[in-house]
């Protein structure tokens, strides 16, 4: 029995299937939900497709369920989206919750679901185009022509109160071009452009976007047409600036035509040539030595305060942690104008020892790699010791001296013991000289003009200016300046002709000046007090002080009663004008 | 004499003063370096500054979501479980425009104070454990990293500008506390990777709240509802 209603059932059904079969009837396909958006985050709508229906009526429904609710609620309005569109009022929206929506297709014979969709207001924003869009040609008097392009926000949007925040897009173009070009704008509505071409029809577009969102649809075109006469281009302006700029070249080029030399003098100043204070350079050339000479004395020499203050810039040493002793000047030269040195070396803050001719050397080691910067007054070896007025010279390599010869220049604060012949610029640390001939030759020029005023201490102050350095460079750059000295004719007047011995290891800065001989024609020959520690070759000793100096450039040397050879010098003064360079 | 010495640098100091008050929130100067306390910034430059930070948060939470779920949840329907996942759930945040337009701006800063705080731990352990993935794309990590950073200059942000809107308020509210760390380092990989899917999905949708209500307050209190 039961079989047979089981089989029964079946057999319907399946006369039903093949009925409907061949009518061509059956569920509908299940519809698919397409995209939903929300124009101003505050509604929004779905649209979905539907599938074939299976050759009956189909109705669709949709369904939706929030989350954190169970209850399952239908579409509240089918027909404000258009067919196949569901809308959600302001009422029915919540902007952060998703939404869980479904679309059922129901027909006689079934139904069929979506898959579905999870929708979350704040990602579906894409609001409308932007509405009234207005172009306006605008020709201000004073100002450039230009196109004002107004419009206003897309419907649907609160933008006043915050809540929905949008930037602009406007492009542009002529009808015949295939570029557009953009702009963007955040919050204004208008835009103005210039540079327009005349006589084209230009083509506008705008959209907009959201803060996060997608971009709507281009409003549709916009065009307006340029005339013909617009002006592009504010030719005065351009005119003006030509003009401008022509005054401004043409005065350039006179200024620099008139004043071109003062003008490159001012941008690239000249280096400034050697000068001696007095020494005029054409009196030399003419040869005129004795009007040189005067000018020279003319020329407040012996130089007083200047000179001071140019000898007072001098070495600065530093910490030198041998305290090399000089060797203190023997008491027993206590004439006038040496006290002063020897008080100079000793009554320095308490770096006179430091001073010793070894230690300045290694200083004067450092400035090497600045030769022969003769010229200069501020030359960079010169190593500052404003206490002890010592100073430091440098011969440069030229000469292929090795070592170098620092000249140690004791010199007096006093201006009345000018310790100096010689003009202290020749002298003053900053000079180095090229070659010691030169300064030989200088020296002696300098003895030689000022030999009226040379005393006791001058001599000693010459020694002292010819000190050179102890050890073993000393003693070769002293031989050497020697032989240079010595090579020169007139050298032996003046300068102290030192044997081999050289009588200056023991870093003694002043020698004094021993008279060895008299020749017969009024030469001077001197040797170094020193000779007595190395076995003087002549027993005699002879000290001579010069007692005065005539007008005549004479040497008036008192006779040292003890001596036996000493007797008048005189210097004739022709004998200093060849030594000179 | 000295007495008119003395009225005159009254006079000065009142003249000051006076300057100071009548200028405030005229001339903007750059936020403090040195952070709050130390010199006076405008309430419009600390509202531009926020809603930058704020835009910039929920554009980074956006990304990073979109690489996550391209990269590890496609097929795998980790939304159906995301939904009622969040853990700021509990704060009585408003759902539509209207509410919003309706809550006073004290309540609406209080909740940005509290949603920022409450992600300040998330964020943190967030970071680590992206470190810790297998085969963590750099896009993500970086992105987590900066919205961390962003998180807490935005939280200064809020708090001066809490503390100039409305001097003298207190704010110990208590905020939600996230306890899905364990979720996070489960060693079943789908459930990891459904963990860091809800909470991806819930950072965007925190960000986007904050950004929102940010904005509404900078156009109703700056600029009077005339944005």
């Amino acid at each position: 029995m039961k079989e047979n209603a089981a089989s029964r059932v079946v057999f319907i059904l399946l006369l039903f299937l093949s009925v409907s079969l061949l009518n061509g009837q059956s569920p509908p396909e299940k519809p698919k939900l397409v995209k939903c958006r929300s124009p101003g985050k505050e509604t929004f709508t779905c649209w979905w497709e539907p599938g074939a229906d299976g050759g009956l009526p189909t109705n669709y429904t949709l369904t939706y369920h929030k989350e954190g609710e169970t209850l399952i609620h239908e579409c509240p309005d089918y027909k404000t989206g258009g067919p196949n569109s569901c809308y959600f009022s302001k009422k029915h929206t919540s902007i952060w919750k998703m939404y869980v929506i479904t679309v059922n297709a129901i027909n006689q014979m079934g139904i069929s679901s979506s898959d579905p969709l999870y929708v979350h207001v704040t990602y579906i924003v894409e609001p409308e185009p932007p509405a009234n869009l207005t172009l306006e040609l605008k020709h201000p008097e004073d100002r450039k022509p230009y196109l004002w392009i107004k419009w206003s926000p897309p419907t649907m949007t609160d933008v006043k109160s915050g809540w929905f925040i949008i930037q602009y897009e406007i492009r542009l173009k002529p009808e015949k071009a295939t570029d557009w070009e953009t702009h963007f704008t955040l919050k204004q509505t208008q835009l103005k452009i210039f540079n327009l071409y005349p006589g084209q029809k230009y083509l506008v577009q705008i959209r907009c976007k959201p803060d996060h969102g997608y971009w709507s649809e281009w409003s549709p075109e916009s065009s307006i047409q340029i005339p013909n006469d617009f002006p592009v281009k504010d030719t005065s302006m351009w005119i003006f600036v030509a003009i401008l700029s022509a005054v401004i070249c043409l005065i350039m080029v006179w200024a620099v035509a008139l004043k071109g030399y003062s003008m490159v003098t001012c941008i690239l100043p000249p280096v400034p040539g050697p000068k001696i204070k007095g020494f005029d350079v054409h009196l030399l050339e003419k040869g005129k030595s004795e009007e040189l000479l005067r000018a020279l004395e003319s020329q407040d020499f012996p130089p007083t305060s200047d000179c001071e203050d140019l000898l007072m810039e001098f070495i600065e040493v530093d910490d030198c942690e041998d305290q090399q002793l000089m060797p203190r000047p023997s008491k027993e030269h206590t004439e006038q104008g040496v006290k002063p040195m020897h008080l100079d070396l000793d009554s320095d803050s308490g770096r006179g020892s430091c001073d010793s001719p070894s230690l300045l050397s290694e200083k004067c080691d450092e400035p090497q790699a600045h030769p022969s910067k003769f010229h200069t007054p501020e030359g960079p070896e010169k190593l500052e010791n404003p206490e002890t007025n010592l100073t430091c010279l440098q011969a440069p390599q030229s000469t292929s001296v090795e070592g170098k010869i620092p000249y140690f220049l004791a010199n007096g604060p006093k201006s009345s013991t000018w310790p100096f012949p010689q003009p202290p610029s020749l002298y003053s640390p900053r000079y180095s000289y090229h070659n010691i001939a030169d300064v030989c030759e200088l020296a002696l020029g300098m003895a030689g003009t000022t030999a009226t005023s040379l005393d006791q201490t001058d001599q000693h102050a010459l020694k002292a200016s010819k000190t050179i350095e102890t050890g073993r460079e000393g003693k070769a750059t002293k031989q050497r300046e020697s032989e240079g000295c010595s090579s020169k004719p007139d050298q032996d007047t003046v300068w102290p002709r030192p044997q081999d011995k050289t009588p200056l290891i023991s870093a003694k800065p002043l020698e004094y000046v021993e008279i060895h001989k008299v020749s017969q024609d009024g030469v001077l020959a001197l040797f170094p007090k020193q000779n007595e520690k190395f076995g003087a070759p002549e027993a005699s000793k002879e000290y001579s002080k010069v007692s005065r100096v005539t007008d005549s450039n004479i040497l008036v040397l008192v006779p040292d009663p003890q001596a036996q050879n000493l007797t008048l010098l005189e210097e004739p003064a022709k004998k200093a004008p060849p030594a000179l360079p | 004499m000295k007495g008119s010495l003395e009225s005159g640098s009254r006079l000065l100091l009142l003249l000051v003063v006076s300057n100071l008050l009548l200028c405030q929130g005229v001339v903007s100067t750059p936020v403090c370096p040195n952070g709050p306390g130390n010199c006076q910034v405008s309430l419009r430059d600390l509202f531009d500054r926020a809603v930058m930070v704020s835009h910039y948060i929920h554009d980074l939470s956006s990304e990073m979501f979109n690489e996550f779920d391209k990269r590890y949840a496609q097929g795998k329907g980790f939304i159906t479980m995301a939904l009622n996942s969040c853990h700021t759930s509990s704060l009585p945040t408003p759902e539509d425009k209207e509410q919003a337009q309706q809550t006073h701006h004290e309540v609406l800063m209080s909740l940005i104070l509290g949603l920022l705080r409450s992600w300040n731990d998330p964020l943190y352990h967030l970071v680590t454990e992206v470190r810790g993935m297998k085969g963590a794309p750099d896009a993500i990590l970086s992105r987590a990293i900066e919205i961390e950073e962003e998180n807490k200059r935005l939280l200064e942000g809020m708090e001066m500008i809490f503390g100039q809107v409305i001097p003298g308020a207190k704010e110990t509210e208590p905020y939600p506390v996230w306890s899905g760390l364990p979720s996070l380092q489960t060693k079943d990989e789908d459930a990891r990777y459904s963990a860091f899917y809800n909470l991806l999905h819930c950072l965007r949708r925190d960000s986007s709240k904050i950004d929102t209500y940010l904005k509404l307050l900078n156009c109703r209190i700056i600029y009077n509802n005339n944005c």
